[in-house]
């Protein structure tokens, strides 16, 4: 491999924006002049649609399934800023195994070794971050991305899903592993959504790397099929999502997170609602709680 | 995981699946699996039983999904519905029997749903699911038992007198199950019974679809088949009784004695028979008892076999040949409860028998019997000598180093060519007798 290629993958709870991540994380490292590709490792296949203005495209397994073999030009598309665009695909809801499509649709990129003739600088891979099986563990097993970053909000469901990530990331860690690089908090409003998201980073020995918060730039600019850095360049949102990919493009070095057990973590939830519920009831405000 | 698999007397739940429904008459089995599973049954299973490897529909000439990461990725059904489809054009059956492996298993194929599509259209059609991480052959025979008793045969099909239904000798694991199944039918033809027997030649698909409508089901073991008896006397209300494989004259006898009480007839009636055929047996046995004696023809025997070979060529050896059956060994991997069981029905029976070790191992088999035959210099040792070994091809080493005379009776048997041998009843104790005294004297 002649230049250090930057391998990294996002992965986060269904539903929590982790594809609108990816996508303005993508776009923003682009207009910072790097060469980007964007792997979806969704069976959903949606992950580059803002990217392509709204359009899906041809899906490495699909395109295996009907040729039996790809060509890199029948599955790589160029989006906006130049950003090159896979979706790995899957199966049918309900049939097959999207665990196993993963697997397939990676091996079929390491063949092609479009890294190299693209000379692209940044791989990112946007995974869905349930990690119910070794298949969705694979961008994290030796030799493919080397940083982990978890897209995670305040909610308690995405928390439980980033700590079966670090599970998942210690279990491989061992054996040369991606590392956790951090959690960008995302739609980060309420102020006690970020004491949350924070306490949750220091209890697992982990940092945040950027605090998203919840906009409505953010849909319009999906509406028209395109990302922030698109749609609203000079927009708050999208300085957000520059600053974040100003930080992860220099970020070099990730650790071991350290995930709560499971009685500790439903402990630390509990905590956290009983605080939730005192804010409610106007025993104390956000403030008086210093946060 | 605290023990390694260590030379394996069976194959996996396709296996003994695929054998039985294989044995079932104008049965076409369709293998939906990975590539591969068929062929490794061929020899490591069909081969070693005798080696009864081909057909017209068996270990290397079934219909198979050969299913790839395409189908692993975007599920097998499409692919078993081609399959089925093809099948229905070129193979001519009047059962189509659907068995899955390990890949469709893990991946969720819903097989029912594609399999009941044809039975909708008429097909007579069924599946089994077998994946191999389910169990061993043993459970797959049973697994394919269980789907005949609950999918194929007919309810309420209306009286069929003087019919009994017989299993418990798994095919391919039971490596003389053809001749074995014959013997069995005999004896209860001497009962004016006729047997259903399911499996192999003397079986008809029309006998298996009226099953129900027999009188009383008998189970040739004290663990195969008792499940799916339990699952059929549940649906069908037909009872049941289990025994060991009737190898020879002493335990046929007990074989006619329970099965003829249980179907009601005369006690004085089934001695007569027992007492006719006694005397045609043992006029056949005279010519060897001279010689037999002359010779000092008894050995120490260690027996080596599954739960049905283990308990009845012990016993055999023990009633029959009046050798002592030493060490018994039973191979089979089973649950508490099942030892248990066998245990108990072992002990119910009127004579002490000899105590069964179970041991999977080979290695540790070994171990176990230079524990106890280890030669020793005391003058008054008892050397259990001369020995012979009773067990399978596996055992052959063994009996080598022994220095003891070998016969393979259990799974596997690779060093035999079998076709309709078979060693229950009175005749089949007989031809069990020319084994065990041939292979005795075999270096004469």
């Amino acid at each position: 491999m002649g230049k250090n290629i930057k391998q990294i993958a996002i992965y986060g709870k269904g539903g929590i924006g982790k594809s609108t991540t990816s996508s303005n994380l993508s776009a923003a490292l682009a207009r910072l002049g790097y060469r980007v590709l964007q792997v979806g490792c969704d069976p959903k296949s949606d992950s580059t649609n803002t990217l392509r203005g709204g359009q899906y495209i041809p899906t490495v397994l699909d395109t295996l399934r009907e040729k039996g073999k790809v060509a890199a030009n029948e599955i790589i598309f160029e989006g906006f800023g130049g950003v090159y665009c896979v979706e790995a695909g899957g199966p049918a809801p309900g049939v097959g195994c999207a665990g196993r499509g993963i697997i397939t649709a990676v091996e079929q990129l390491k063949r092609l070794q479009v890294f190299e003739e693209l000379k692209i600088d940044v791989v990112l891979y946007d995974v869905l971050g349930d990690v119910v099986c070794g298949g969705f563990a694979v961008p994290i097993r030796e030799g493919i991305a080397q940083h982990v970053f978890t897209v995670a909000s305040s909610d308690f469901m995405a928390l439980y899903a980033a700590n079966n990530l670090f599970a998942g990331i210690q279990k491989y860690s061992a054996a040369g592993g991606a590392l956790l690089g951090g959690v960008i908090a995302n739609s980060i409003s309420a102020p006690y959504a970020k004491a949350i998201v924070d306490d949750f980073a220091q209890k697992t020995k982990t940092k945040i790397i950027e605090h998203v918060p919840r906009s409505v730039t953010v849909s319009q600019a999906e509406l028209q099929g395109k990302t922030v850095i698109e749609a609203a360049p000079d927009s708050d949102q999208a300085r957000v999502y520059l600053s974040l990919a100003k930080k992860i493009s220099k970020h070099h070095k990730s650790t071991t997170p350290a995930p709560l057990a499971i009685a500790d973590l439903r402990e630390w939830a509990s905590k956290w609602g009983r605080e939730l519920l005192r804010m409610e009831s106007g025993e104390i405000s956000s403030q008086a709680a210093g946060i | 995981m605290s023990t390694a698999i260590e030379r394996p007397r069976w194959t996996c739940a396709l296996g003994g699946a695929l054998a039985a429904a294989a044995a079932l008459p104008r049965t076409v089995p369709i293998i939906h699996a990975g590539p591969g599973c068929a062929a490794n049954f061929a020899w490591t299973q069909n081969g070693a039983s005798g080696l009864q490897v081909g057909g017209p529909c068996a270990a290397l000439a079934f219909p198979g999904t050969n299913l790839q990461e395409n189908e692993v990725v975007f599920g097998g059904a499409e692919r078993l519905d081609e399959e089925i489809e093809q099948t229905l054009k070129i193979m001519d059956g009047d059962l189509y029997f659907v068995l899955t492996g390990c890949v469709p298993e893990v991946i969720g194929d819903d097989v029912d749903s594609v399999v009941r599509k044809y039975a909708h259209r008429g097909v007579a059609i069924t599946s089994a699911s077998t994946a191999g991480f389910k169990g061993n052959s043993y459970f797959g025979y049973e697994e394919v038992l269980k789907t005949l008793f609950a999918k194929v045969l007919k309810t309420k099909p209306g009286r069929r007198e003087k019919t009994v239904n017989v299993w418990g000798l798994p095919p391919m694991m039971d490596v003389f199950w053809k001749g074995n199944l014959a013997g069995v039918k005999d004896l209860l033809g001497l009962l004016g019974y006729r047997a259903n027997v399911f499996f192999g030649p003397g079986a008809s698909l029309e006998e298996i679809e009226n099953a129900a409508g027999a009188e009383l089901n008998i189970v040739l073991s004290d663990v195969y088949g008792l499940e799916a008896a339990r699952l059929f006397k549940k649906i069908h209300g037909v009872d049941f009784i289990s025994l060991p494989p009737p190898f020879g004259a002493a335990a046929s006898d007990r074989f006619l004695k329970l099965a003829g009480r249980r179907l009601g007839l005369p006690a004085r009636k089934i001695s007569e028979i027992i007492k006719r055929e006694g005397r045609r047996h043992y006029e056949f046995l005279e010519p060897l008892i001279d010689v037999y004696n002359d010779m000092e023809g008894q050995r120490y025997a260690i027996v080596i076999g599954d739960v049905n070979y283990g308990c009845a060529v012990a016993d055999f050896l023990t009633d029959d040949l009046g050798w002592l059956a030493d060490l018994v060994f039973v191979t089979d991997d089973l649950s508490d409860d099942e030892r248990a069981s066998l245990d108990k029905a072992r002990s119910a029976r009127a004579r002490p028998r000899p105590e069964i070790i179970y041991e999977s191992r080979a290695g540790a088999i070994a171990e176990k019997i230079d524990g106890r035959w280890r030669p020793s210099s005391t003058k008054y040792h008892n050397s259990r000598r001369p020995a012979f070994v009773a067990g399978s091809s596996l055992d052959r080493a063994l009996a080598v180093s022994l220095g003891a005379p070998h016969l393979s009776l259990s799974f596997p048997v690779s060093n035999r060519a079998v076709l309709n041998r078979g060693y229950t009843g009175y005749d089949g104790g007989l031809r069990l007798m020319e084994d065990v005294i041939s292979s005795a004297i075999l270096m004469r």
